[in-house]
C-alpha cells in the first residue's frame, strides 16, 4: 500500500493547518494543556476548599472525627453513584435506583428483624430481589422499548409503594448486633464502609474503564446504532447495565441499614440528587466528556468536603441543597462552554 | 485597484486568513460575474470552506481583505452585512425542519401571510406562489422528510430566495447537492437554471466535476489556500479540471478493476424487505460488484439489509457455506462480513471517540482471564493497521470527528480489515470526500480486492461505479432491473437501466 503515501498532493493536508507538523503539534499541545486544566481542576478546587475551611475554622474542621464523618457519610451515596454509572455509560438514565435503596434498606431489615433471617442470606435475598428490579427495568427498556426515563420513574413509583407497603409506616430495627457490628471497625481509622465504596469504585473502575464489556457499554451509550452496526449487541448491554445498576443499589442499601440500625420508608429518595449530581460532575474531571469513577468519587468527596466546612461553620441544613445544585450546575456549565471553544476555532 | 464593473456582481480581493500561525487563504481574489453559475473546487484543506465561511461572516478574514458587491463595499466576516447585502446561503445540511411542509419552512425563513390569523389556505397559496416563480411545483402540504431529497433541497433554495433574484443576490450553493444522489441533481440543476434566467449569481461549491460540467459556466480551482485557476468551463476537459484541483496530472484516476475468479464468498438470495422485492446477489473473492440506482430504487437499503442492521421479511444470507442469521449484525461480523454505512459520523463510527477506540470495537483486544484492556497494548494494536490505510493522522489518540471525510473512511475501513472481514459491503464509501481522498479510497478497495476479498459498492455515482466495479447491479423499484459487464458497463447504460423502461430522460421537477 505505499502507493497510497504518496497520493494525495504534497503541498496539501488537513484545513486549516496545511502541514502535519510542528502547527498541528502546538495546536494539540494547547488543547491539551487546557484539557488538562479541567480535568484535574476538581483536585484543585478540592485544596482550595480545605485550605479556607482550615484558616476559617482551623478547630472544628481540622479535627479527625471530621475526615471521618465525610469520608463515612458519602460512603452509601458513592456506592448508588458507582451503581448509577452502569446505566448511565448505556446512555441510559435509572431514576429507580434511590428507591431500589430505600426498598432494599426495608427489605433487608424486614428479613432480619420481622422474619429472623440471618443476616447473610438476607442480604443475599435482598441483593437478588435489586438485580430482579434492575432485570425488570432493563426488559421494559431494551426489550419494550420505553424510553428508560419514563420507565423507571414509573418503576420509582412502584417500588416506593413497595417500601411504605413492607415498612408499614413504622420504623423496622433495631438490626441484629452483629449484622451492625459489620460496620463498626476502623482499619487505619478509616470507616470500614468507606474502604467498601472504595472497594467497589475499584471494581467498576475495572469492569467499565478496562475490559471489553465495559468499553461495548460505552460504545452502546456514545452511539448506540453505530455500535449495533460494529457488532455490539446494545439489548444486552442496556439490560445487564440496569441489572447491574440495581444490584449495587441494593448493596448500598443493605449497608444503608446496618450503618444506622433501624429503617423507615423514606430513606430512598434523598439519595438521588446526590448520586447523579457526582456522575455528571464526575464527566467534567479525568476522563473529559464520558462518565468515569475517578471523577465521580472527586466529585463526591470534593461537594463534601464544601457542604462539612458550610455546615461547621454555621451554615443551615438547606446549605447542603443549595451547594449541591449550584455546583452541578456551574461545573457542567464551565465544561460545556469549554468543550465549545475547543471545537469551535479552525473546526471546517 | 478595485475596479467597478456592472458586470461584477461579488468581487473579493486579498482575501486571507491564518489558523494558529498557519495560512489557511493567502491572498485570494474570486470575482463573480452578474448572472453566472461560479463553480467553486477544491479538495480539503484548500480553503475552500474556509472562504465560504467567511463570505457568510463565520470567520473573520485577516486584515486587507477587500470586496465589493455591485461595486458597492461589502464587510466581510459579518453574518448580518452578508445577509443585507443579499448574500444567502444553502448548505450541506440545508437547515429546513425535516417534520415541517414547505408551507412552514418557507414562512421560517420570511414571515407567514397573516400577522394575527393564520390561514392555512392563504399561507399554502403564498407558498405556492413562491415555488412557481422559479417553475417549481411541488405539494406544498408534505412534510419535507417525505419529499425526496432532490424537492428538500429545493424547497431550502427557494427558502434562501426570499429577497427574490435580480436585485443583486448570490446565491452560495454550498455542497448543497452532496447528500443527493447524482440522477437528482438534475432536478436542482432545474431551479439553478431558472435561478440564473433571472438574472441571480450562483457560487456554486462541489465536489462533483460533472456537474460542474453541466451546470457552471465559470470554474475556480483553489489549491493550498491559493487561486490557482479560472476558467470558462467550455475550454476545460475533466481530467484538465483533476489536474487543475490535484496540481499534478493523474496518470490514472481510477485503479484499474482487478481480475477476479475467485470462489462465492457472499450470496444473497431473494432478500425480501420493506423497498426491497426478491433480490438475488452473489459476490465472489476479488471481485468488486457495484450496486446502483436512483433514489427509491431500494440501492441505499440493499447492503444494510443483508449485513442484519435493517430487517428483512425474507431470503437467506451465506457467506462462504455459512447461512448467516437474519437481522443480527454481530452474527454478520462473526461470518466475515463487514459493513460501512454512507453515513459514516451517525452511523459509521462513533464520532466522539478516538481512532482507537473505533478501530478495535468489533474485536476489543484484552488479556488474561481477566479480560483486562490495557490502553497501551491497544494502541500498539491499532496503529498498524491505520498505517496500513494510510491514515492521516495515523495517530490513535486522534478523535474520529476530527478527520477528514477521507481519512474516516480510511478508518472504518481499518477497522474491518483488522477484525479479518472477507466481504465488505460499502453504502456510498466516496460520498463528500475530495478527488485526492477518493483515489485512496478506490486504491484500498483495489488492494483489498486482490487479497481476494469480495467487495460490494452501492453507490448513485455511475462515473464511479463503471470505473471501479467488475460489474454492477441496477436495481429499480425494489427489483433487480439488470446487470452490467464489461463493455456494457458504461454510465449512459447505467442511468438508462435505473429509469423507467421507456422513459429516457429524468422525470422534471415537480413532475
Amino acid at each position: 500500500m505505499t502507493e497510497l503515501t504518496s497520493s494525495p498532493a504534497p503541498t496539501t493536508g488537513p484545513e486549516p493547518p496545511a502541514q502535519p507538523g510542528a502547527v498541528a503539534l502546538s495546536r494539540r499541545a494547547g488543547l491539551v494543556a487546557r484539557a488538562v486544566g479541567l480535568r484535574y481542576s476538581g483536585f484543585a478546587l478540592w485544596a482550595l476548599f480545605i485550605i479556607i475551611f482550615a484558616l476559617w475554622i482551623p478547630d472544628t474542621f481540622l479535627a479527625t472525627s471530621t475526615a471521618k464523618s465525610i469520608a463515612g457519610d458519602q460512603a452509601i451515596t458513592v456506592m448508588l453513584a458507582l451503581g448509577a454509572l452502569f446505566t448511565l455509560s448505556a446512555g441510559q438514565y435509572d431514576l429507580s435506583c434511590a428507591q431500589n435503596l430505600g426498598l432494599s434498606a426495608v427489605v433487608s431489615s424486614s428479613l432480619m428483624v420481622n422474619s429472623h433471617v440471618a443476616p447473610l442470606p438476607a442480604v443475599l435475598l435482598t441483593l437478588a430481589l435489586g438485580a430482579g428490579i434492575g432485570a425488570a427495568n432493563g426488559l421494559i427498556v431494551a426489550v419494550v422499548g420505553v424510553n428508560s426515563f419514563i420507565a423507571t420513574l414509573g418503576m420509582s413509583s412502584i417500588l416506593l409503594a413497595l417500601t411504605e407497603q413492607i415498612s408499614n409506616d413504622q420504623f423496622i430495627g433495631p438490626l441484629p448486633a452483629s449484622f451492625q457490628a459489620t460496620l463498626s471497625h476502623e482499619p487505619l481509622g478509616v470507616p470500614v464502609i468507606t474502604v467498601y465504596a472504595v472497594l467497589l469504585g475499584a471494581i467498576v473502575w475495572y469492569v467499565l474503564e478496562h475490559t471489553p464489556v465495559g468499553r461495548r457499554v460505552y460504545a452502546t451509550g456514545a452511539n448506540a446504532d453505530a455500535a449495533r452496526l460494529a457488532g455490539v449487541r446494545t439489548g444486552r448491554n442496556v439490560f445487564w447495565s440496569f441489572v447491574a445498576t440495581g444490584t449495587i443499589a441494593a448493596l448500598a442499601g443493605t449497608l444503608l441499614a446496618a450503618r444506622i440500625g433501624q429503617t423507615s420508608s423514606g430513606l430512598g429518595p434523598p439519595y438521588l440528587l446526590p448520586a447523579f449530581a457526582a456522575c455528571f460532575l464526575g464527566t467534567t474531571q479525568i476522563k473529559l466528556g464520558r462518565f468515569n469513577v475517578w471523577g465521580t468519587l472527586l466529585a463526591i468527596y470534593l461537594l463534601a468536603t464544601g457542604v462539612k466546612g458550610l455546615q461547621l461553620a454555621g451554615g443551615s441544613i438547606w446549605i447542603t441543597d443549595l451547594f449541591n445544585g449550584v455546583a452541578l450546575i456551574g461545573a457542567v456549565s464551565v465544561a460545556v462552554i469549554a468543550q465549545r471553544r475547543r471545537q469551535a476555532p479552525g473546526s471546517s | 485597484m478595485s475596479v467597478v464593473d456592472d458586470n461584477n456582481a461579488l468581487v473579493l480581493e486579498d482575501v486571507s486568513k491564518v489558523f494558529q500561525g498557519q495560512p489557511a487563504l493567502r491572498g485570494v481574489d474570486l470575482t463573480l460575474r452578474s448572472g453566472e453559475v461560479h463553480a467553486l473546487l477544491g479538495h480539503n484543506g484548500s480553503g475552500k470552506s474556509t472562504l465560504i465561511k467567511i463570505l457568510a461572516g463565520y470567520h473573520q478574514p485577516e486584515p486587507g481583505a477587500r470586496a465589493t458587491l455591485h461595486g458597492k463595499p461589502l464587510s466581510l466576516g459579518s453574518a448580518e452585512a452578508a445577509h443585507a447585502a443579499g448574500i444567502t446561503f444553502v448548505h450541506q445540511d440545508l437547515g429546513v425542519i425535516d417534520e415541517l411542509d414547505a408551507v412552514d419552512n418557507l414562512a421560517l425563513g420570511a414571515r407567514y401571510q397573516g400577522r394575527w390569523w393564520l390561514s392555512d389556505r392563504r399561507e399554502r397559496r403564498a407558498a405556492r406562489e413562491r415555488l412557481a416563480e422559479y417553475g417549481v411545483d411541488l405539494d406544498v402540504s408534505t412534510p419535507l422528510r417525505d419529499l425526496s431529497p432532490a424537492r428538500r433541497t429545493i424547497v431550502a433554495v427557494v427558502r434562501a430566495l426570499q429577497h427574490g433574484v435580480g436585485r443583486g443576490s448570490v446565491l452560495v450553493l454550498d455542497e448543497s447537492t452532496a447528500a443527493l444522489p447524482a440522477a437528482e441533481v438534475s432536478h436542482l440543476f432545474e431551479l439553478v437554471r431558472e435561478v440564473r434566467r433571472q438574472g441571480g449569481t450562483i457560487l456554486y461549491v462541489t465536489h462533483r466535476l460533472s456537474e460542474v460540467f453541466e451546470i457552471a459556466d465559470r470554474v475556480s480551482v483553489l489549491r493550498d489556500g491559493r487561486r490557482v485557476a479560472t476558467r470558462d468551463v467550455a475550454s476545460l476537459t475533466h481530467d484538465g479540471l483533476v489536474e487543475l484541483i490535484v496540481g499534478r496530472s493523474l496518470s490514472a484516476f481510477y485503479p484499474d478493476p482487478p481480475a477476479h475468479g475467485g470462489d462465492v464468498v457472499l450470496e444473497a438470495l431473494d432478500i425480501r424487505a420493506p423497498g426491497l422485492d426478491a433480490v438475488t446477489l452473489r459476490v465472489c473473492g476479488g471481485e468488486i460488484v457495484g450496486v446502483a440506482g436512483l433514489v427509491g430504487s431500494g440501492h441505499e437499503q440493499l447492503l444494510a439489509t443483508i449485513f442484519g442492521g435493517r430487517e428483512r421479511s425474507s431470503g437467506t444470507v451465506a457467506v462462504g457455506t455459512d447461512v448467516v442469521r437474519p437481522g443480527d449484525p454481530r452474527a454478520a461480523i462473526e461470518a466475515g462480513v463487514a459493513y460501512a454505512s454512507a453515513d459514516r459520523r451517525r452511523l459509521g463510527a462513533t464520532a466522539t471517540w478516538t481512532l482507537r477506540e473505533n478501530v478495535t470495537l468489533p474485536a476489543i483486544p484484552s488479556r488474561g482471564p481477566a479480560r483486562w484492556l490495557a490502553p497501551r497494548a491497544e494502541r500498539a494494536d491499532v496503529v498498524p493497521w491505520l498505517e496500513r490505510l494510510d491514515v492521516q493522522p495515523a495517530s490513535p489518540e486522534h478523535l474520529f470527528a476530527d478527520l477528514s471525510g477521507g481519512n474516516q473512511q480510511k478508518v472504518v475501513l481499518a477497522r474491518w480489515l483488522r477484525r479479518g472481514a472477507r466481504v465488505f459491503l460499502l453504502d456510498e464509501p466516496t460520498a463528500g470526500i475530495d478527488v485526492a481522498s477518493k483515489r485512496a479510497v478506490y486504491e484500498a478497495l483495489s488492494t483489498l480486492a486482490a487479497s481476494g476479498a469480495g467487495i460490494v459498492l452501492s453507490s448513485s455515482d455511475a462515473e464511479e461505479l463503471c470505473a471501479v466495479c467488475d460489474r454492477v447491479l441496477v436495481l429499480r423499484d425494489g427489483r433487480v432491473a439488470g446487470e452490467l459487464a464489461g463493455d456494457e458497463l458504461t454510465t449512459e447504460r447505467l442511468l438508462t437501466m435505473s429509469m423507467r423502461a421507456g422513459d429516457g430522460v429524468p422525470t422534471p421537477v415537480g413532475a
